[in-house]
């Protein structure tokens, strides 16, 4: 399958996640690119190929600064993403329960209100935990690729 | 000319700041080899002896640094001070570049008359004695009934925070029980937090105050400068006016602690105090409101208003910079570069911009040292023997967990001998040493 994976970090740890998730799937034979979300213009997203989305949450419940640019851009032009099939991993901490990770909710609005469909579980990882977000993150992978290769055949 | 394809760099300061300056220049710089050293035999600095120890959400990202480390091209040099063990001109001709993390860690004094009557006490210095820093007393000193905290940044809400808290509320923190204790026989009755500011632009982060505000201990009310967005309606603004208007609400209820009273436009004009020499003490702290005068009566006053540089490289530090570039091969990032603001992950953007100066840097003058930089290798073996390696913190690390007390998750060694020995000889007789000096 191929992959993108797209981080949007403030401290850092989406981006380690994301790095991973890359990793794991190459080793498990996936064609997988990683961006962050800074470097990435929403233009070049693409239907061909299964998206996930690493997000963290900052301040009031938002997207990192990091990753304001790439709302920005995709709020300027909205791109068409019919056909496009996703999953999120979205960080946060429940010790701010209210907010807790909202940041990447920000970015599955956008792609839901395109067309595009969200497949398999919404992973979380909650910083108050002392998890390693990567150990969460692998974790959820699998059955998010599950869903993802079922819905292709 | 023997060719030298990997980067010699080191970085001082293995805090936020430093781990962060490492990943950016791995990512700019693959091949180069990084040597973070620190004065401290422990790794992390600030995450460890800054962020308060009831803030373990917030130490929790020392798990992506933990990674970091075990990196081939990155070393730790714990133990070693630069400027003190190994001077920075030694640094210099070892290394292609030197990056300055140290952060600034010294309180700043608050420049009014009676800032240096006994009784006055820098934040810093308690979270440090909470957090069982090597340098910081262990013991606090007594705070007495009026706890007057100028400055309302997260520092100052730290520092509120560990007043209005009982002992139950340090579940599952590392808090330094001995320092705690000594607070908690005498805890304060009354509490003033005054900030310059009015409290849209004062600097506490909305998430601080809700969690003062959900904590059932404490009762607020309000002085000075009412609570309104004015101006500046951000939404950060607005989330803590709602967070402080929660914290004061009638409908709050009525909480075991100390009375807080929250004071915002409360410009400090003198603290005041009455006898001499050794009988000194601070009884009032006075401060222009909009009201006119205000006098607050205080037996001790913990000021919270930024910090400034200390130790052998503070002449390097004393103005922020736009650039991290102080000479040709020096660099600084972070706090060290630009004062003492922003919280943690703001210094990952500043390390990024520094690490891209730095292999810019590299990239033009790629032998700027005129001989083959030769790195961690290249140092006095006084020097290489005596650094503390990331496997040895490890020992450390895992005594301190083994140590801990019931409803703590770490109980830290605060003695700097005792660290390294329980670091480098793998705890076998460290452990011993510990349990003796704790229960003597």
């Amino acid at each position: 399958m191929n992959v993108t994976v797209l981080y949007g970090t403030e401290s850092g740890n989406s981006e380690l996640i994301a790095e991973d998730v890359g990793a794991a799937l190459r080793d498990a034979g996936h064609d997988a690119e990683v961006y962050d979300l800074q470097n990435f213009d929403p233009a070049e997203l693409t239907a061909d190929r299964f998206t996930i989305v690493v997000c963290s949450t900052h301040g009031e419940g938002d997207l990192p600064n990091t990753a304001i640019p790439f709302a920005a851009a995709f709020d300027a032009a909205p791109p068409d993403l019919t056909g496009l099939r996703y999953a999120m991993f979205g960080l946060g901490d429940t010790f701010y329960e209210e907010t807790y990770s909202q940041g990447s909710e920000h970015i599955d609005r956008r792609f839901a209100a395109q067309g595009a469909t969200r497949v398999g579980e919404y992973g979380r990882h909650d910083a108050s935990s002392w998890d390693l977000g990567s150990d969460v993150a692998l974790e959820w992978l699998p059955g998010v690729l599950e869903e993802a290769a079922a819905k292709v055949a | 000319m023997t060719s030298s394809p990997s980067p010699q760099i080191a970085i001082v300061g293995s805090g936020p700041s430093g781990c962060y300056a490492a990943q950016a220049l791995l990512r700019s710089l693959p091949q180069a080899e990084i040597t973070i050293f620190d004065r401290l035999v422990s790794p992390f600095g600030l995450i460890r002896y800054g962020v308060a120890a009831d803030h373990q959400h917030t130490k929790a990202i020392t798990r992506q640094f933990e990674r970091l480390f075990a990196s081939p091209g990155v070393r730790f040099a714990g133990g070693i001070e630069v400027g003190i063990d190994i001077e920075l001109p030694e640094l210099l001709d070892a290394f292609d570049a030197v990056v300055l993390a140290t952060g600034i860690a010294e309180d700043r004094a608050l420049s009014i008359p009676g800032s240096e009557l006994p009784g006055v006490y820098g934040a810093g210095a308690l979270i440090q004695s909470l957090n069982a820093h090597p340098d910081a007393a262990s013991a606090l000193p007594p705070l007495g009934d009026n706890v007057v905290v100028i400055g309302a940044g997260n520092v100052a809400l730290d520092i509120l925070r560990f007043l209005v808290k009982a002992e139950s509320d340090y579940l599952g923190s590392d808090v330094a029980d001995d320092a705690l204790e000594a607070y908690l026989r005498s805890p304060a009755a009354r509490v003033t937090v005054a900030s310059r500011s009015v409290a849209a632009a004062a600097k506490g982060d909305p998430q601080m105050l809700r969690e003062l505000a959900l904590l059932p201990r404490a009762n607020y009310s309000l002085i000075g400068a009412p609570l309104d967005a004015g101006e500046s309606s951000d939404r950060t603004s607005e989330a803590r006016i709602a967070a402080l208007q929660l914290l004061v609400a009638d409908d709050r209820g009525s909480f075991p602690g100390p009375d807080v009273t929250l004071g915002f436009g409360l410009v400090p004009r003198r603290i005041v105090g009455e006898g001499d020499g050794d009988a000194a003490r601070v009884t009032a702290v006075e401060f222009d409101s909009p009201d006119g005068v205000v006098s607050v009566p205080a037996t001790s006053v913990v000021t919270a208003v930024g910090f400034s540089a200390s130790g052998p490289l503070a002449h390097l530090l004393s103005s922020p910079g736009e650039t991290g570039r102080l000479s040709p091969g020096l660099y600084r990032t972070g706090w060290a570069k630009r004062g003492s603001r922003g919280a943690i992950p703001e210094n990952r953007a500043c390390a990024k911009s520094v690490a891209e100066e730095v292999a810019a840097d590299l990239a033009a003058a790629p032998e700027r040292s005129g001989s083959a930089a030769r790195g961690f290798d290249a140092l006095n073996a006084s020097v290489r023997d005596r650094a503390v390696s990331f496997d040895s913190w490890l020992h450390l690390d895992l005594h301190e967990q083994m140590a801990a007390p019931e409803g703590r998750v770490r109980r830290k060694v605060a003695d700097l001998a005792l660290m390294r020995s329980i670091a480098q000889d793998g705890g076998a007789s460290g452990a011993t040493t510990s349990q003796k000096g704790h229960h003597s």
